[in-house]
């Protein structure tokens, strides 16, 4: 099974400049992150869904569709225990069932979703040398935006590490699954530990691989790949600066909010 | 001075390739130096092996030729170095690139681009060249490496040997004045070793400097010179044919003398064989009435003690069965196509076969880390996934290949008492098989030392503690030697062998020949998800056939016995032979 999200395809939006991807990266954030109100947050759900159409990164999203479903359902409860608005319709004790607190929690868990689709379409759109140039385009300093793509690079390999971790302290006999929700989490330092070893023990390994292959000699590194700005790429850019400005006001004049009746 | 890789004129052929003067490291916070004051000059297309034990000071070696030491691992350096006549005091490591290509063991960790061919611009584009430039020097680099036609494809879809030559393609494309590489071959199959060990060999061929640290003796007869590194210092810098016959002087340092070396220096021969051919004719020139012929019935062979076959090891019932198991990962080819094996108690079984050929995923179906898609797995006649956790542990116990992936409790008493202290034992059990394991693995003193500051044999044997102290009637291991010096080794599979004498069945997950042939009674050969040979480990030796469609080399006495018509799978068993023939 891959553990890469990364789809080979000449799409438009895999042929997009990757400073254009980062910056579409950041308007989607943007855009999310103003409105609470499940109906304002719908058309950017849509728009990604034509994206994942347009990208073939179909296969990525039924991978993940676990998450997607997990993440939904789980803040929606979450919040409906914190956010106690609007009468109750029934009385559930710890839950806040409301109108409001179900419209803010779903809200809250569509907004998640929203960030994680937009992640794995920018990673199932984008290669790591593309995540880099994209980054240092937009003027973060190549170290640092080199460090940001290999992270994402590396993350999948710590996550297979831990899986194979969890899997040598069952084979003991430890159960993960006992106690309460504070001692389920204590219970993981079995993974956490060997994990955790085993990333500064692949970090240091990379970054002497790094240095010894010229890493960081000269502060802006020329290109293999070539990535003239097209006619598709100015496109785009006015159409994320219309969907953020978009956004921006529907969180301006209120129509992003919850309203408590 | 910055070296720049892509105006380096090449040095006058007089000029050395290195030129290590005095050259000595501290570790900060070691108590003892891991380099004295090492000295040495390689020649212009040179080849130099670098041999030694695990901790011996290799590495530190060829760190201190990009300064990865003293710049990266800090510590006290002393000496001086010279790459191509030029002093490297004072400059980065990064800035050395260009003149040292560096390849590592860890293939995983020194690929960072998904592409191929981006791979190899990478450290082009940190040293700033062209697009023009990369472009002409990536198509040679690749071809050099025989990756030719795979500029497009994403390298963690390579095989390991293909990954390390890229990385070799990598540096090369730089024209680096001397490639070293740390034991390239350490985390291979068979097949994968050959690969990189071959393009090693063409690389000399052409004239390359290379420097090569490795454990596999066999494979560094074609070096021109080697080096012994025993604590830090060069204990013997000789030609392979020199070096190579002071047999007692490497099982000292821990190095593994070459087999064929051992048969020849035990009939009297005080000569170096560079080949099988070469130790034919010298031992033909000896006795020259031995027998010819390519290979031989198992039987003719002399008796081994291991491969008796024992009767009521035969008669009694299967500890494990495993009848039509198939299974694919999700979205993926079929890993185990309709396997069917059975392991009886006190056996001790090879599984070998190339990476992806269903080794490890035949191991987790045995233990329960997955699932059968069809066919089942059964534990002493009970289906396996009717077992409890605990039945299923203490029945089978599995040893995973990096010992790192459980090891995380602080002290080595607790990592081996944690898997009983899950079962619920109490304290004097679990004391009392504390003290039995950690004595059966030679860790009785170490009790109180925290498990991360153990070597990585003593990590590996604590993690084979930590399994045992759960009572296995079979256990299985996942390549336990990797990564292990030949001392290391031969310890690890002495303790092997010992817990089998004890009664344990052993399943070892294996791409070493010569420990196949010296410890395992019987093979199971596998080839995408399918069983392609079961049975006595001599007479798959004896399978010239199969062997050469396996890409599993014979231990290189096996193949030299094959030449007097007889199947031998040690020296000593050869010996003997030729002994009892002279």
């Amino acid at each position: 099974m891959p553990i890469y999200l990364y789809i080979e395809r000449t799409g438009v939006l895999h042929r997009l400049h990757p400073a254009v991807k980062v910056m579409a990266l950041f308007v989607m954030f943007w855009s999310v992150y103003w409105v609470d109100q499940p109906l304002a947050l719908l058309p950017l759900g849509l728009l990604m869904l034509a994206a994942a159409q347009s990208a073939g990164a179909w296969p990525n999203f039924y991978r993940l569709r676990w998450l997607f479903i997990m993440v939904i359902i789980f803040t929606t409860l979450a919040w409906m225990i914190f956010y106690r608005r609007g009468p109750a319709l029934v009385d559930l004790k710890i839950i806040h069932l409301s109108r409001a607190s179900l419209l803010f929690g779903f809200g809250r868990g569509l907004k998640l979703a929203e960030l994680l689709a937009t992640s794995v379409l920018f990673l199932s759109t984008t290669k790591i040398e593309e995540f880099t140039l994209g980054l240092s385009t937009l003027g973060v300093p190549y170290r640092a935006g080199f460090a940001i793509s290999l992270a994402f690079r590396l993350a999948p390999l710590f996550m297979d590490s831990a899986v194979t971790v969890y899997q040598a302290q069952s084979l003991r006999g430890y159960d993960f699954n006992r106690g309460g929700p504070l001692e389920r989490i204590r219970r993981y330092v079995p993974v956490i530990i060997p994990v955790f070893m085993g990333a500064l023990r692949k970090a240091n390994a990379t970054a002497m691989a790094l240095e010894a292959r010229g890493f960081g000699r000269i502060s802006r590194p020329t290109s293999f790949i070539e990535y003239p700005i097209a006619a598709r790429d100015v496109g785009a850019v006015i159409v994320l600066f219309a969907i953020g400005a978009i956004y921006f006001m529907i969180y301006y004049t209120g129509y992003g909010t919850i309203a408590v009746r | 001075m910055i070296i720049k890789p892509h105006t380096i004129a090449p040095a006058a052929p007089t000029v050395p390739a290195v030129s290590a003067e005095a050259i000595g490291f501290t570790y900060h916070g070691a108590e003892r130096r891991a380099l004295g004051a090492v000295s040495f000059v390689q020649a212009r297309g040179e080849t130099i092996g670098i041999i030694g034990a695990s901790g011996a000071g290799k590495s530190t070696i060829v760190k201190c030729l990009n300064r990865i030491v003293p710049e990266f691992e800090g510590g006290e350096f002393r000496g001086s170095v010279c790459i191509g006549g030029r002093r490297l005091d004072g400059l980065r490591v990064s800035d050395i690139a260009g003149a040292v290509g560096m390849v590592f063991q860890d293939f995983e960790a020194q690929l960072f681009s998904t592409n191929v061919a981006h791979e190899v611009a990478f450290a082009m584009e940190q040293a700033g060249m062209s697009r023009d430039e990369m472009n002409a020097r990536i198509g040679p680099a690749l071809e050099a490496v025989g990756l030719a036609g795979f500029e497009h494809r994403d390298p963690t879809t390579l095989s390991g040997g293909e990954k390390q030559r890229l990385a070799i393609a990598a540096v090369l494309a730089l024209g680096p004045d001397v490639i070293v590489m740390d034991e390239p071959t350490t985390d291979l199959d068979p097949e994968g070793k050959a690969e990189v060990f071959a393009l090693i060999r063409e690389l000399r061929a052409r004239g390359l400097s290379l420097l090569v640290i490795e454990h596999e003796t066999d494979e560094l007869r074609a070096c021109d010179r080697l080096m012994l590194i025993r604590e830090g210092e060069i204990i013997a810098d000789a030609p392979p044919a020199d070096l190579l016959t002071r047999l007692e002087l490497l099982e000292q340092c821990g190095v593994h003398p070459p087999d064929l070396n051992r048969v020849l220096a035990a009939l009297g021969i005080a000569q170096h064989a560079s080949d099988v051919d070469h130790a034919e004719t010298l031992l033909r020139n000896l006795m020259p009435a031995l027998p010819h012929g390519s290979s031989a019935p198992a039987t003719s062979a002399a008796p081994h003690p291991l491969i008796a076959p024992d009767a009521a090891e035969q008669a009694e019932r299967p500890l494990i069965e495993i009848e039509h198991l198939s299974f694919s990962y999700p979205g993926g080819p079929r890993v185990l196509d309709s396997v069917r094996l059975a392991i009886r108690p006190g056996e001790f079984l090879a599984i070998i076969g190339q990476n992806g050929s269903g080794k490890t995923t035949l191991a987790k179906q045995i233990v329960g880390l997955l699932k059968p898609e069809s066919g089942r797995v059964l534990i002493g006649g009970r289906d396996r996934t009717t077992l409890r956790p605990a039945e299923t542990a203490q029945q089978v116990g599995y040893v995973f290949q990096n010992p790192d992936h459980q090891i995380f409790a602080a002290t080595v008493e607790d990592e081996v008492a944690f898997g009983p202290r899950n079962f619920g034992l109490s304290a004097e059990e679990v004391e009392r098989r504390c003290a039995e394991v950690l004595s059966a693995v030679g860790l009785e003193g170490e009790r109180d030392r925290d498990p991360f500051l153990l070597g990585k044999g003593e990590r590996q044997r604590l993690a084979v503690a930590s399994v045992l102290a759960l009572r296995p009637r079979l256990l299985i291991l996942d390549e336990p030697t990797t990564g292990l010096d030949y001392r290391e080794q031969r310890r690890m599979m002495k303790l092997v062998s010992e817990l089998n004498d004890a009664g344990i069945a052993i399943v070892i997950i294996a791409h070493t020949p010569w420990l196949v042939a010296a410890y395992a009674r019987r093979v199971v050969l596998m080839r995408r998800g399918r069983l392609l040979f079961d049975g006595a480990v001599r007479d798959f030796f004896a399978d010239e056939e199969l062997l050469r469609g396996s890409s599993f080399r014979a231990p290189e006495v096996t193949a030299l016995g094959r030449r007097f018509g007889v199947i031998a799978l040690t020296a000593a068993e050869l010996v003997a032979w030729l002994q009892e023939h002279r």
